[in-house]
């Protein structure tokens, strides 16, 4: 442990005494001072750069880390997605990625001593045609090759594991076959945003919310020198080392040392009904009908849908997106329209042309990337921060990530996980 | 009856027509107009339902739409608002959350451990052993609330209406409804749509001459023509004034969705009263103001015998009035203006019995009326873009500022008497309309066809209106005690601040972290105590600790609505129905459907080798091209050469993205000097058709050409197979005689008696075939005279497996199966279409460099080594022995007239050459060994047939 | 739903066209070096802020222009069709 004192221990016994005695607990994480350097500064308090500090700290001992966010912690991306994890992707360098993820996510209630609620339910993607079938096939055929648990099943069977359902044949997206991914699942995000600060801190990492960067000070030429600093709203921070892992504003934040990327930013909406008793015991995809739907312990549809067309930063959230949704799922689950939409958001996703992150070095020594994470970055979040902690610590890309760096663009090296649908949940 | 009162002035029952409905079961009788829950309190049914994590006993505490705990099951409806539902005859009301029973609930002992279930308690405990987690999540979602959902509802009949309105009015109250009139007076055309039953806002339940206004000011708003929309919502407020209205009472259908595109948006939402945070404020029989007014004065409900009234204002003032008019003794009036104060109230198990005051006093009582102020639902405004300011006067949030086309008035903007509100939204409706005004003019300059606009735009104005005043009102959130703060999701204030001393010390972690405003009201009512007790907590003010965004919608919208009628829309050949007759087998490819086969793709392969098979293959994309420039826009889409191909003539080409990935493959055939007919994949039709027009207005705006999309327009149908020349010529005036008409070229004439058709000849499936384009007015026509006249020479008709098959006996691709998103065109293997001689082509850059990377995989075909086994298509090819992957089966069949299982696979190129040996791994597990062969084409590689 | 002004149909509902993103040019496909055309392919300037950029108005009069747009406020400005000069077109009702 760092030189801070561990954090009080979670537990069902602690909260049996802290009840008894009407003791409440302590702060998850310090309220920090403004220092005015740092061995390394993580801009965005999401999964990804938590992790980021986290894994810093306890893999490599590097615990002077600043990380930064301009709002609260796990206020982007980590907070608005649908907290859907799975490792069944369509290239070996996706699985190998993803899977290690899932693992991380596996043992993290116990790793980080905070409940973040993984429930392994079962993921399914659904096939309405020929072609989405053979794709289907496709993965199952690389994750099995990958010892991930992977494999198509037919309508018999999906309407066993969901019953709800309509897998009969004359609708107009028949259910021909799904995926079937029995290890993912779902886990509750700002559980996990919650965990990783708290870890983090622990260690003695100090997480400044509210805090925005307005530059990145460098030295040398654009484009190619080397990081100085950054510039925020509460002063400036000299450091050698900056990690942009933030989504949204990926482009803008490395547009500070002239590092152009290979993304547009696009919102992801989702939204949430009110309760109804739980019926809904997987987590269904639908490629073909650009909807992904689970239902909460509390009992709530969660949908999301594949990004906006439109590149924007504007999260506002359209109602197209809702009718949409409602006539898709409802061609899914025809018995579920009396029930109703609550509550609609939009996160922004950093698209790539490969559907795939862009994670490394870049021409600026001391200026990495975690970004380019499109719609799947949560499921990516422990991987990516203990990754990137390797990297950062030993100036070296790990193998895992290798395939990802920025430069594979420029040498055309594309990653094959556009051949996945459209879809990425 | 026993809580009913007496007629009187005012109410919203019509009490000659009684309603029978159960309530678990229960006979009861309502009237019509009673709400749900009216009618249960009438009945003298107080509890309604179970809070959600302690299941203590909660009843009626606003009355209106946002009433928190009084959501019910109807029927097959869950999650019924029943203080905001009509009763209806016959209604099958069951209390949700509730288990065994409503009066005995047994998971009401939560209640007893509620000390250990603090505030996201679940995230610090379960974590060990971690195998046992899933079954506490299973216990967890049985605790799950709400209704249930009977997954055989039908879909009901939902519709949808765009409109185009100049104004609309968010909000029925005086203030509204005088914007609405106003508006509307000043040329606008108006919806006003009110969120309840009835327009007149809180004038519904105050004095006489109150409901005499309203009944002026909507006889007004009709007269002006104001389509005035009640029991209807805005759900919401989105880019450039798209609004959507939820209408839940149109004649005929369930719900309707409105989408309007209003020039100005009025938000006129009013207040909405706030429960006060105390011990024992969720007990039954502790109310808000406005809750006991609206149910003695509409709908002739006595709330209780007894009532302590805590008052700040003159809502709780009006509340003693009704009190006292409806029989309801009053046991003490705690006035807040002086500084008296509640603590805490006792209840029994049924609803509250004694109230605590800071003088020490316990009075006892069956009714806590509660009159500590407003919050403003500023929803619809923040969805503009508003960010709403604390007051700390008025202590409540005012809107800040919304776009020039937003404009807010009423309650929500300050406080006055009632005709201060009636102006107030009178020049704001005038403000409305003018600002409509400019927008109308400029949207008539936009689309103007002539120049036929020609006055002059409409002065922009300025807003210049007085502002209402902001009345004071003590800062009254939280007494003494804790009470609940989020009433649907039972979070307290001592959860509240139990999550700030964890450092969840923001409105968004702490929402996020006690699940405080997330409950079906989102916030509207709970948002200003969470914000007033996390304030008290970090001792900092309203004002810092500032609000959380609201999302829409407004108030919930059900999936029904929002889908609306469910049409998926499907395209059809003008032959569909014939084969639909004649036992085809229908499949969705695209959004064609089309015919697979027609009970035996086997023999249909057969037949057409051996005779003649016609297939319907109008999905084929199909473009008339004409122009000086169409060569050259060929040349400069396909990666082949197309300067020199003469009339008469048709080739192949690959098209590419500017990646360098194929894009789409088919036929064009040149059909005279300037006039050409391109064809594309059944699904690329759309795509090239938008690509080719890109490319033209873009970057080669210089080039003539004319595009036309005839896919539809014309019915194309192929002839395939030995007899093909003999079936068609039988219809056609077409010399098709080897030498005058061979292979790759286009001939036009009659068929089949009619005029301007095209053939041409092109061998996708191997055999010697003419495909045929004829209008396809005459499509079905022709079809039945090819079958007819056939009928000797065996044709019979072929779908689409029986053409796959023979397609993949001669080894052509298909563009998306055996390509995927990142196949440059040299995967292909047809490296002589690649031509680099050419100046520029679409894609070309990648293309060169990827062939001489040679770094590529390649199409081969291959055969099982084994040839009764067909290997999966994605069935995945691997270095042998071991688990690294080097391609993959992209089509795979039994070919019916090899006799043997034939593939096509995407193999690295190591792997390319004829006569190695790939190792497959079938889905179930067993590696098999396939050979590749020479060609792509399993059968006659030289092309005989076809050309013959 | 955004209003998009089509320079010849006027204002229409963006779900009435579709979007092509950043207008980049074209580099010679002769003579450019890998890392230019990669650029061109993959790229982004990606601005918080104004934006040239190319719609397509696909369900209309099946113009391809360039607009401006801001890409946090969703104002529009100077729909241009290609060839055209600014202004010569019919405007924005904003």
């Amino acid at each position: 442990m760092g030189k801070n004192k561990p954090p009080a221990k979670y537990s069902a016994a602690g909260l049996l005494w802290r009840g008894l005695r009407k003791q409440s607990w302590p702060r998850v994480w310090r309220e920090p001072e403004f220092k005015n350097s740092y061995d390394v500064v993580i801009i965005g308090g999401g999964v990804h750069g938590l992790a980021t500090a986290y894994y810093l700290a306890a893999n490599h001992g590097i615990t002077d880390i600043a990380v930064v966010d301009r709002a609260y912690l796990g206020s982007g991306g980590s907070g608005r997605n649908t907290a859907i994890v799975r490792s069944n992707y369509l290239t070996p360098e996706g699985v190998a990625f993803y899977d290690r993820s899932l693992d991380l996510y596996k043992s993290m209630s116990n790793d980080l001593n905070l409940n973040v609620m993984f429930s392994e339910r079962g993921h399914l993607t659904l096939a309405h045609t020929d072609s989405a079938l053979r794709t289907m096939h496709w993965r199952a055929e690389v994750n099995k090759l990958q010892g991930i648990d992977s494999s198509v099943i037919d309508p018999a069977e999906i309407k066993r594991l969901t019953p709800s359902l309509d897998v009969s044949t004359n609708t107009r997206y028949p259910i021909m076959g799904a995926l079937y991914h029995p290890p993912g699942g779902t886990i509750r995000h700002d559980a996990v945003v919650w965990g990783y600060a708290r870890g983090a801190d622990a260690y003695g990492v100090d997480l400044f919310q509210q805090t925005e960067v307005l530059d990145i000070l460098t030295e040398g030429d654009h484009g190619s020198g080397r990081v100085t600093g950054v510039r925020t709203n509460k002063g400036d921070i000299s450091t050698p080392i900056v990690v942009n892992c933030t989504a949204g504003w990926a482009s803008t934040i490395s547009a500070m040392v002239d590092v152009q990327l290979p993304i547009t930013t696009h919102p992801l909406q989702a939204a949430v009904t009110e309760p109804v008793k739980t019926f809904l015991p997987t987590v269904v995809v639908s490629g073909s009908l650009h909807v992904y739907v689970s239902q909460t312990d509390r009992g709530e549809l969660v949908f999301g849908a594949s990004v906006d067309p439109v590149a924007t930063y504007n999260m506002g959230g359209t109602l197209e997106f809702t009718e949409e949704l409602a006539s898709h799922v409802l061609e899914l689950m025809p018995g579920i329209s009396k029930m109703r939409l609550l509550r609609q958001w939009a996160g922004l996703c950093d698209m790539t042309p490969d559907y795939s992150p862009v994670m490394g070095p870049t021409p600026v020594a001391g200026f990495y990337v975690d970004v380019g994470w499109g719609t799947y970055g949560f499921k990516a979040g422990p991987v990516s921060g203990e990754q990137m902690a390797a990297c950062v610590a030993t100036g070296e890309t790990p193998h895992l990530i290798k395939p990802f760096e920025l430069s594979r663009f420029t040498e055309g090296n594309l990653v094959g996980e556009k051949g996945a649908a459209a879809v990425g949940h | 009856m026993n809580h009913r009162l007496p007629p009187a002035d005012g109410e919203v029952l019509d009490r000659t027509k009684a309603l029978t409905f159960t309530w678990n079961g229960k006979k009861l009788e309502g009237f019509e107009g009673d709400t749900i829950t009216s009618a249960l309190m009438a009945n003298g049914h107080h509890i309604i339902g179970r809070s959600m994590k302690y299941h203590r006993p909660r009843g009626v505490l606003t009355a209106d739409f946002w009433d928190p705990n009084t959501t019910v099951q109807v029927g097959d409806e869950p999650n019924v608002r029943a203080s905001h539902r009509k009763l209806e005859a016959g209604m099958q009301v069951v209390a949700q959350n509730v288990w065994p029973s409503l009066s005995f609930d047994i998971k009401a002992a939560n209640g007893l451990v509620g000390r250990f279930l603090t505030a996201g308690f679940y995230y610090k405990t379960f974590m060990k052993p971690a195998a046992l987690w899933p079954r506490y999540e299973h216990v967890l979602a049985k605790f799950a609330p709400g209704g249930e959902v009977d997954l055989d509802t039908p879909h009901g009949r939902y519709d949808k209406r765009f409109a185009h309105p100049d104004v609309v009015v968010a909000g029925g109250g005086p203030a509204g409804l005088s914007a609405a009139i106003a508006a509307a007076e000043a040329g606008s055309s108006v919806m006003l749509v009110e969120h309840e039953h009835h327009v007149g806002g809180h004038l519904l339940w105050g004095t006489e001459e109150d409901r005499a206004r309203v009944a002026d000011l909507t006889a007004a708003a009709l007269a002006a023509g104001v389509e005035i929309l009640t029991n209807s919502t805005v759900t919401g407020r989105y880019e450039d004034n798209w609004i959507a209205i939820l209408q839940r009472n149109h004649p005929g259908v369930v719900e309707r969705l409105i989408k309007a595109r209003a020039k100005t948006l009025v938000v006129a939402a009013g207040t909405i009263e706030r429960p006060y945070v105390f011990e024992g404020n969720d007990l039954p029989g502790v109310m808000t103001s406005g809750a006991v007014r609206r149910l003695i004065t509409m709908y002739g409900v006595k709330p209780g015998k007894q009532a302590v009234v805590f008052s700040a204002n003159e809502s709780g003032e009006a509340a003693i009035d009704d009190l006292r008019r409806a029989g309801v003794s009053i046991a003490r009036v705690v006035d807040a203006l002086t500084g008296e104060r509640i603590v805490s109230t006792k209840g029994s198990k049924k609803r509250v019995k004694e109230v605590l005051l800071e003088d020490g006093a316990k009075i006892k009582c069956d009714l806590v009326v509660t009159a500590v102020g407003w919050t403003t639902p500023t929803s619809l405004l923040n969805m503009a873009g508003d960010r709403p300011v604390y007051d700390a006067d008025a202590a409540r949030f005012f809107p800040s500022g919304a776009p020039d086309n937003v404009l807010a008035t009423g309650g929500m903007v300050g406080d006055g008497s009632l005709d201060d509100l009636i102006e107030h939204g009178r020049v704001t409706g005038e403000l409305a309309a003018g600002r409509a005004a400019v927008v109308r003019h400029r949207l008539q300059v936009a689309t103007a066809r002539a120049e036929t606009v020609d006055e002059a735009e409409p002065g922009y104005l300025a807003d210049e209106r007085t502002p209402l005043d902001r009345w004071p009102h003590p800062e009254l959130f939280r007494a003494s005690t804790h009470g609940i703060v989020d009433y649907s999701e039972d979070v307290s204030s001592k959860d509240l601040y139990s999550a700030a001393a964890e450092g969840f010390d923001s409105v968004e972690l702490i929402k996020r972290f006690t699940t405080a405003t997330m409950g079906p009201s989102q916030g509207k009512l709970e948002t200003v105590n969470t914000v007033a007790v996390l304030a008290q907590a970090r001792g900092d003010s309203i004002g810092d600790v500032g609000t959380t965004v609201w999302r829409p919608p407004y108030a919930p919208i059900s999936l029904g609505a929002l889908a609306g009628r469910i049409n998926e829309p499907t395209r059809l050949s003008v032959i569909q129905p014939w084969h639909e007759a004649n036992g085809a087998t229908p499949i969705l490819a695209g959004q064609w459907v089309r015919p697979d086969h027609y009970g035996d793709p086997l023999s249909e392969v057969r037949n057409t080798r051996e005779n003649v098979g016609i297939i319907d293959v109008t999905p084929l994309g199909k473009l008339d091209l004409q122009g000086p420039d169409v060569a050259n826009l060929l040349s400069l889409l396909y990666t082949n050469k197309w300067m020199q191909l003469p009339i008469g003539s048709v080739r192949y080409g690959i098209m590419c993205a500017e990646d360098g990935v194929v894009l789409d493959d088919g036929v064009t055939a040149r059909l005279d000097e300037e006039h050409y007919l391109m064809t594309t994949t059944s699904s690329g039709a759309a795509r090239i058709w938008s690509w080719i027009e890109m490319w033209l207005q873009t970057e080669r705006p210089e080039w003539q050409v004319h595009v036309t999309p005839v896919t539809t327009g014309l019915t194309s149908i192929n002839i395939a197979g030995p007899k093909s020349r003999a079936l068609l010529g039988r219809l056609t005036d077409i010399d098709l005689d080897n030498e005058a008409f061979p292979y790759m070229r286009v001939r036009q004439g009659l068929i089949a008696g009619i005029e301007q058709c095209i053939a041409w000849r092109i061998g996708f499936t191997g055999e010697l075939s003419y495909e045929i384009h004829v209008p396809s007015g005459h499509g079905l026509a022709v079809w039945e005279r090819l079958l007819a006249e056939g009928a000797d020479l065996g044709v019979k008709p072929f779908g689409l497996e029986a053409q796959r098959i023979m397609r993949l006996e001669k080894g052509h691709f298909i563009v998306g199966q055996d390509t995927d998103g990142l196949s440059k065109a040299p995967v292909t293997g047809l490296d002589p279409l690649l031509k680099f001689d050419k100046d520029d082509w679409a894609g070309l850059p990648e293309v060169r460099w990827s062939l001489e990377s040679g770094d590529h995989p390649v199409i081969v075909a291959c055969q099982p080594d084994d040839r009764s086994i067909v290997p999966e298509e994605a069935a995945q090819i691997l270095r042998s022995g071991t688990t690294e992957i080097v391609g993959r089966i992209t089509s795979s069949r039994m070919s019916p007239t090899l006799e043997r299982s034939i593939c096509l696979a995407q193999v690295s190129k190591e792997f390319a050459d004829a006569g190695t040996s790939l190792e497959v791994l079938l889905v179930d597990g067993r590696r098999i060994t396939a050979t590749v062969i020479e060609h792509h084409a399993h059968f006659d590689p030289e092309g005989e047939r076809l050309r013959g | 739903m955004l209003l998009v002004p089509c320079p010849n149909c006027g204002p229409r509902n963006a779900a009435d066209l579709s979007y092509n993103g950043e207008s980049r040019p074209r580099p010679d496909p002769q003579t450019c070096s890998p890392e230019e055309w990669r650029t061109y392919l993959y790229l982004r300037d990606n601005p918080s802020g104004w934006l040239v950029e190319s719609w397509y108005c696909s369900s209309g009069c099946r113009k391809h222009f360039t607009i401006e747009r801001h890409t946090l406020t969703g104002e529009l400005r100077t729909p241009i069709l290609p060839g055209s000069k600014p202004g010569a077109t019919k405007g924005s009702t904003k």
